[in-house]
C-alpha cells in the first residue's frame, strides 16, 4: 500500500452542493497555486499540482486573510478560455510544500519499483528541493522522517491502526502549518486528523489488492471487526471540530463544503463500485 | 470584577459563532503584536491581544462542551471545569494535547481525585494502585505519554484502566484506541457515568459530524452508526460540542 507521500486527492469539493460564485472561487485559488508552481518551479512544478494543496491554500486564505492579486490567464490545459487566478503569499507557500512532497514521492516511486522514469523526474526537482530544505526545515525534515517511520511501520508489520495513520496525520500537521502562531497547534490537528482520514481512506480502498499482492495494509491486520466509516468519520469530526474554532469566516462556505461532504466524494465513489458495504 | 468573554469581545451572549469570529477578527486586527510593532504603547496592545485570545478560547470551549446558555452567567475568574459531575471532566474538547510533544492544553478534569475512582477499589495490588494515581497525575498535567508508558506497565487492567487508556490515547490522537477503550470501560462497569460520559462525547461527535455533513450534500448512510446511536440525540443537545 505504499504510496509514498500522500498525493491521493481526497480532500476536493462537493460539486453540485457548492454555489456557483463559490466554485468559481476555488477554481481561481487552484489556478492560483498551478501558476505559483509554474513560476517557482517550472512545467515540471506545475504537473504536480494537487486538490489536497489547494485545500490548504483556501485554508489558510480564509484564516490569515492576505493581500490577494487576482489575474486572468490562458492555461496550458484550457486554452481557449480564460481564467481567474488568484495569487497570495499563502499559494506560494504550498506551492513549496506541494514540490517537497512531489519529490519525495518521486523518489519513493523510484526506490520501490525502480521506475527509471521517476528518477529523472526527481533529479530534475533535486535542486528546488535543496532549496527548500534550507527555507523550511520543520517541513522538510517533518516529511523526511515520515518517510522513514513509515518504511519501518511496513515492516514491522504495525497492528495499530492509530500509529500507521497517525504517520500521515503528523506529517500533514507540519505541512499545514504556515507559522508558528497563536492557531498553529489548532492547524496542525487539523492536518493531523485530515492526514490519518486520507490515509486510512487509501488503506481501505486498497484493501483487496494489498491482500493479492501481500502488501502492508493495517486493516488486513485487524483481529476484530472494525467498521471503516466510523473509524472515518472519528477522524473528521476531530477534523471538523478543529476547523469550526478557528475564527475563518472567509471561504468558510467552501471550506465546510470539503471537510463536510466533499472528503467522502472519492470513497463513497469507491463504495458504489465495489458494491461492498464499509 | 465578573469575567465575562464575551463583555471583553463586545459582543452579546446569544451572537452567533459568526459573529464571535467577526468581532475576534475585527479585534486582532488592532491589538495583534504585529499590527503594534511601531506602537510606544505596545506592551499594553499585547495585554489586550492575551485578553481576546483568551475570551474567544474560552467562549469556543463552553459552547462545544454545551456549557452555552445564551445568557453570560460568569461567576468569578475561574478557569474550571465543566461541571460534568460525576466526572468531574475538565473544560476542553478532545485532545489539543501536542501529539506526545507535551505541549497539551489541560483538557480533562481533576483525575483520580475520588470521584472517578469507585471502580479502582477493586484494584487489590497496592502497587497497581500507585501506578494509576501516577497515570492520573499525568493526565492532569496534559503528559499522555508518560501516561500511557504508566498505564502499559499495570498488569490488571478493569474499568478504569480503560477510562483512563481512553482519555490518554485521546490526548496522543489515538482516537480510535481511545473509542475502543471508552467501550471497554463501560462495558466493563455499565453503571459508571464517567465513563458513560466519555463515550458519548466520542460517539457524540462523529453523530454531530454526520449531522452537520447532511447540511453540505453528503450522502445520508443509513449503514452507518447513526441508527444505533440515535436514542443519544437528545443528550447531544446537552453535552456535546456544537459549535452553533
Amino acid at each position: 500500500m505504499n504510496k509514498g507521500v500522500m498525493m491521493f486527492g481526497y480532500i476536493t469539493i462537493n460539486k453540485p452542493e457548492l454555489k456557483i460564485k463559490d466554485f468559481e472561487k476555488y477554481h481561481s485559488y487552484y489556478c492560483g497555486l498551478c501558476q505559483a508552481l509554474k513560476k517557482k518551479h517550472g512545467v515540471m512544478g506545475q504537473a504536480t499540482l494537487t486538490y489536497d494543496m489547494t485545500f490548504l491554500v483556501v485554508l489558510l486564505s480564509g484564516l490569515y486573510e492576505p493581500k490577494e492579486k487576482m489575474e486572468s490567464h490562458r492555461c496550458v490545459a484550457h486554452p481557449t478560455k480564460k481564467h481567474n487566478m488568484r495569487m497570495n503569499d499563502i499559494s506560494e507557500y504550498a506551492a513549496d510544500m506541494n514540490i517537497l512532497l512531489a519529490y519525495h514521492n518521486l523518489m519513493d516511486d523510484w526506490v520501490d519499483d525502480k521506475h527509471l522514469g521517476k528518477l529523472s523526474l526527481a533529479k530534475l526537482m533535486e535542486k528546488d528541493y535543496k532549496r527548500l530544505k534550507v527555507r523550511y526545515p520543520r517541513q522538510a525534515q517533518a516529511v523526511e522522517k515520515y518517510m522513514e517511520d513509515l518504511k519501518a511501520c511496513e515492516e514491522k508489520k504495525e497492528t495499530d491502526i492509530d500509529l500507521a495513520a497517525g504517520l500521515t496525520g503528523r506529517m500533514l500537521g507540519e505541512i499545514f502549518v504556515y507559522q508558528e502562531d497563536e492557531w498553529a497547534q489548532n492547524v496542525r490537528n487539523l492536518g493531523f486528523y485530515l492526514g490519518k482520514f486520507i490515509y486510512l481512506c487509501d488503506a481501505f480502498e486498497d484493501r483487496e489488492k494489498d491482500r493479492e499482492s501481500g502488501s502492508y495494509n493495517p486493516f488486513l491486520l485487524q483481529t476484530e471487526e472494525i467498521s471503516a466509516r466510523e473509524i472515518l468519520n472519528l477522524m473528521m469530526a476531530e477534523c471538523a471540530r478543529e476547523f469550526e474554532r478557528l475564527p475563518v469566516l472567509m471561504n468558510a462556505d467552501i471550506l465546510r463544503n470539503i471537510l463536510y461532504a466533499g472528503v467522502w466524494v472519492k470513497f463513497e465513489r469507491a463504495q458504489g463500485e465495489t458494491k461492498k458495504d464499509a | 470584577m465578573i469575567y465575562d468573554p464575551y463583555k471583553i469581545l463586545g459582543v452579546a451572549p446569544d451572537a452567533t459563532a459568526d459573529d464571535i469570529k467577526k468581532a475576534y477578527r475585527a479585534l486582532s486586527r488592532k491589538y495583534h503584536p504585529d499590527a503594534n510593532i511601531n506602537n510606544p504603547n505596545k506592551d499594553q496592545a499585547e495585554e489586550r491581544f492575551k485578553e481576546i485570545q483568551v475570551a474567544y478560547d474560552r467562549i469556543m470551549k463552553d459552547r462545544e462542551n454545551g456549557n452555552y446558555t445564551g445568557s453570560s452567567a460568569y461567576g468569578g475568574n475561574t478557569y474550571g471545569q465543566g461541571s460534568y459531575g460525576a466526572g468531574g471532566f475538565g473544560a476542553g474538547g478532545f485532545g489539543a494535547g501536542g501529539y506526545g510533544q507535551g505541549t497539551g492544553g489541560q483538557n480533562y478534569g481533576p483525575f483520580g481525585s475520588g470521584n472517578t475512582d469507585s471502580s479502582s477499589s477493586s484494584y487489590q495490588n497496592p502497587e497497581d494502585m500507585r501506578r494509576l494515581r501516577a497515570a492520573a497525575n499525568y493526565i492532569n498535567a496534559g503528559n499522555y505519554r508518560e501516561a500511557m508508558t504508566v498505564l502499559d506497565s499495570i498488569g490488571e487492567r478493569g474499568a478504569i484502566w480503560y477510562y483512563y487508556a481512553a482519555v490518554a490515547n485521546q490526548g496522543l490522537g489515538n482516537n480510535i484506541g481511545a473509542l475502543n477503550a471508552a467501550r471497554q470501560a463501560v462495558a466493563l462497569d455499565p453503571g459508571n457515568p464517567s465513563y458513560r460520559m466519555l463515550l458519548q462525547r466520542m460517539e457524540g461527535g462523529g453523530i454531530w459530524y454526520e449531522n452537520m455533513g447532511s447540511g453540505y450534500g453528503r450522502a445520508a448512510q443509513g449503514a452507518g452508526s447513526v441508527c444505533t446511536t440515535l436514542c443519544w440525540m437528545t443528550l447531544l443537545c446537552n453535552c456535546c460540542c456544537r459549535p452553533y
